[in-house]
């Protein structure tokens, strides 16, 4: 669960990753993480290549601050366990498992995970985990998925496959992810992981993709995996804090630097007590606003 | 390592390289096209005779067709058209990588 | 999804008429079937509904390759179609492909890697892939001191090697210190190309100047020549023996040091005579044209291949004597049951 209170994830943008020209420019759009696919994105023939070329692109290409993942393909596939070397041989920061509906899966690429490690000489436990829902039985196994492993930074939500395997498809309205979507927020908060919604493929549906952001992002996601560069900014835009988040935060964060000088055990706001939970969330507001360039490094406003 | 049979990696789109690798008897020979030979042409052999070096293949005809890969991208398809020409593409030689 | 290689399966009538009309709009109209059966897959690249690029592949032939470049980088779709298409044959294990195309694409090609074997005023040949016309070339026997001999070449389809072809060979090889025959390396009809070849190989083997060499890829076979298997349009001919004869000119005859061609007259074959027209007027005066008459038989029929054809399809065997040399009349009677089952199960006798 590392980092998980440290880091914005609000968007995560998928690469195919037999693409050399998307994987190079991969880092250029600014996404919170980069999701490079060695899965559905790549045919079987290329499956070797893909995985020699995100190999040898994080080795060598700068991806600034992105939280790095692979999607490697899943364990009934004869690609898993080279994809995991590979991976963890490459030092990637997360590996995403496709199709995960058993806590015993991410249990075992735990354990692959930590061989692959000892073999490449890896630090232990440096390299995190996170789960892709995609299932019935793994929504309904999503707390027990999302609990599984201590290198778990987050659970998402894949609705296509979802869809197919609850005999339906995607509408605009989502009514058919209502129940998936709060299972994998619930199982991620009660973790203390990250939630990350489904991608939305139709690019020319501008509307619909705000509406459904502006709704993942009431119910509370961290965040929303993109297919493409353009939808990089329309997120941020949508988690971008209000003015009066912005103050509330700052007050909060006020109280917390001068129960610091005083050396109190107590932070305090109005006279009141600020507990845990307000601390966290006014953390997060005031990284999301510098994320967004609406405050300086310090926290002061910047006038645009 | 002896190249069992004639393979192919990487695509012609931008970007990327096309690298074909067949059997051959007279050291490591690369016929290369690309819109940057001028520049970077003795770069571009070099990556891929290092890379090869590295399987050990020391004979092998390679004609590449290069639409402004990286290093990196050259040596990725490198070493897939290796491991595919020499059938090992499910044991990849990691000390390659 | 948009963009993405997809299989265009010509056998469904609305992706036959959508692939059809997509090349017309492109100047690509000729979809006769004996162009189109031959194809093995199609790709295509569809940009929503509509298709944007396609390509297909006969053997080891790239064909019908149309490309729209609206709202895309100039080539990047082409280059698409091409390297999924070579991707394609590769995983099939054909490792050397050919493209025969018109002239302003040529560069095209080059820029992908492939390398151009001879063009004319409207069309170009080209290949790509693990071999090339110089390994080939490299392969072929040479005698001591080649390049002071005098050389000369013969192509032959020898479908099967008759009394005539050997009389052409005999001429030749009075004339000249080495003889190449070229084997044609294609099977279209009755005779198999390992047997047309040998059968060759044992009707000259008492000559000792001559030496047999398989026509590869680069010798009136599908790649080169397509038409002249079939009954085409007089033009198309003409475009596709020139290519084959700049070939012979530009890149064998200077390799091996051939001199002169000798041909066989072609009284009864339209496609053959446009085929010797096209010799005359291109080889020379790099290569000279040497015409050999067609040899008769005593009570003077034009020995052809096309009647020793038709012989063993009706069952008469006697008259084979007069056509063919002892070698190839041995082989028909040892193989006669064989031969006339393809005849029957519906191998083509006809053409040349």
């Amino acid at each position: 669960m590392a980092e998980t209170e440290e880091r914005l994830r609000r968007t995560m943008m998928f690469v195919p990753g037999n693409n050399p020209a998307m994987v190079k420019d991969a880092g250029i759009y600014g996404a919170d993480s980069i999701m490079f696919d060695l899965e559905d994105a790549v045919s079987m023939a290329e499956k070797d290549a893909a995985r020699a070329l995100v190999y040898e692109a994080l080795k060598s290409q700068d991806y600034g601050n992105a939280e790095l993942v692979v999607r490697i393909n899943g364990d009934d596939t004869p690609y898993y366990h080279n994809d995991i070397k590979a991976m963890v041989k490459a030092g990637i920061d997360v590996i995403r498992l496709p199709k995960t509906e058993t806590a015993d899966m991410i249990k075992t690429l735990e354990a692959d995970v930590l061989a692959a490690e000892k073999e490449f000489g890896r630090e232990e436990g440096s390299t995190h985990l996170m789960a892709a829902i995609e299932s019935a039985k793994g929504v309904l196994n999503a707390p027990a998925i999302a609990a599984a492993s201590d290198r778990m930074i987050g659970i998402a939500l894949s609705a296509e496959d979802y869809t197919t395997d609850m005999k339906t498809h995607r509408y605009p309205d989502g009514a058919e992810l209502e129940f998936a979507r709060n299972m994998v927020l619930h199982a991620a908060r009660a973790a203390g992981i990250a939630a990350f919604d489904t991608v939305f493929t139709n690019m020319d549906d501008t509307e619909g993709f705000y509406r459904e952001t502006r709704y993942i992002h009431q119910l509370g996601f961290d965040g929303k995996s993109l297919v493409n560069p353009r939808q990089i900014a329309m997120v941020n835009e949508v988690y971008q804090p209000t003015a009066k988040e912005i103050a509330n935060a700052k007050n909060v964060i006020n109280a917390i630097e001068e129960a610091r000088i005083k050396g109190s055990g107590v932070i305090s706001m109005n006279g009141q007590m600020v507990d845990r939970p307000v601390v966290l969330r006014a953390q997060r507001v005031m990284r999301l606003a510098k994320a967004s360039h609406l405050v300086d490094e310090e926290g002061n406003t910047i006038e645009k | 390592m002896e190249i069992k049979q004639t393979a192919l990696a990487g695509t012609l789109e931008s970007s990327d390289i096309q690298i074909m690798l067949s059997k051959g008897t007279d050291g490591i020979t690369i016929d290369l096209e690309s819109d940057v030979e001028k520049q970077f042409g003795d770069q571009i052999r070099k990556v891929i005779t290092d890379t090869l070096a590295e399987f050990d293949i020391d004979n092998g005809k390679v004609k590449a067709v290069d639409k402004g890969a990286l290093d990196c991208v050259i040596k990725a398809r490198t070493i897939a058209v290796a491991q595919r020409a020499l059938q090992t593409q499910d044991q990849p030689a990691w000390e390659a990588f | 999804m948009n963009n993405e290689i997809v299989d265009l399966h010509l056998n469904d009538p609305q992706v036959r008429k959508t692939w059809e009309d997509f090349l017309t709009s492109l100047g690509i109209t000729d979809f006769q079937s004996q162009e189109t059966d031959a194809i093995d897959f199609t790709l295509g690249i569809y940009e929503g509904d509509k298709l944007v690029a396609t390509g297909s592949a006969a053997g080891n032939i790239l064909k019908y390759i149309g490309v729209c470049n609206k709202g895309v980088d100039q080539g990047s779709r082409f280059n698409t179609i091409v390297s999924a298409l070579i991707s394609r044959l590769f995983q099939q294990q054909i490792f050397h492909l050919f493209v025969f195309t018109k002239l302003k694409y040529s560069d095209s090609f080059q820029h992908v890697g492939f390398h151009e074997l001879a063009h004319s005023d409207v069309a170009a040949l080209l290949e790509t892939g693990d071999s090339s016309i110089d390994d080939y070339l490299d392969a072929i026997p040479r005698v001591a001191d080649q390049t002071n001999k005098r050389v000369a070449g013969i192509v032959m389809n020898a479908n099967p090697f008759t009394r005539g072809h050997r009389y052409l060979v005999e001429q030749a090889a009075g004339e000249n210190d080495v003889v190449y025959v070229f084997v044609v390396n294609t099977d279209a009809s009755l005779f198999t190309k390992a047997e047309r070849f040998e059968l060759v190989k044992q009707g000259t083997a008492d000559l000792k100047n001559v030496i047999v060499v398989n026509g590869g890829d680069y010798m009136v076979s599908y790649a080169t020549f397509p038409a002249y298997f079939l009954p085409a349009p007089d033009q198309q001919v003409d475009y596709q023996t020139t290519l084959d004869a700049r070939i012979f000119r530009d890149r064998i005859a200077p390799a091996l040091n051939i001199k002169t061609r000798y041909l066989g007259t072609e009284p009864l074959s339209r496609t053959t005579g446009i085929y010797n027209q096209v010799l005359q007027r291109e080889l020379p005066p790099q290569v000279a044209v040497k015409i050999v008459d067609r040899k008769t038989t005593t009570d003077g029929t034009i020995v052809t291949a096309t009647a020793v054809r038709k012989a063993i399809a009706d069952d008469q065997l006697d008259s084979l004597a007069a056509l063919l040399p002892p070698s190839t009349i041995n082989f028909i009677n040892q193989h006669l049951e064989s031969l006339q089952f393809r005849i029957k199960k519906g191998m083509n006798i006809n053409g040349n």
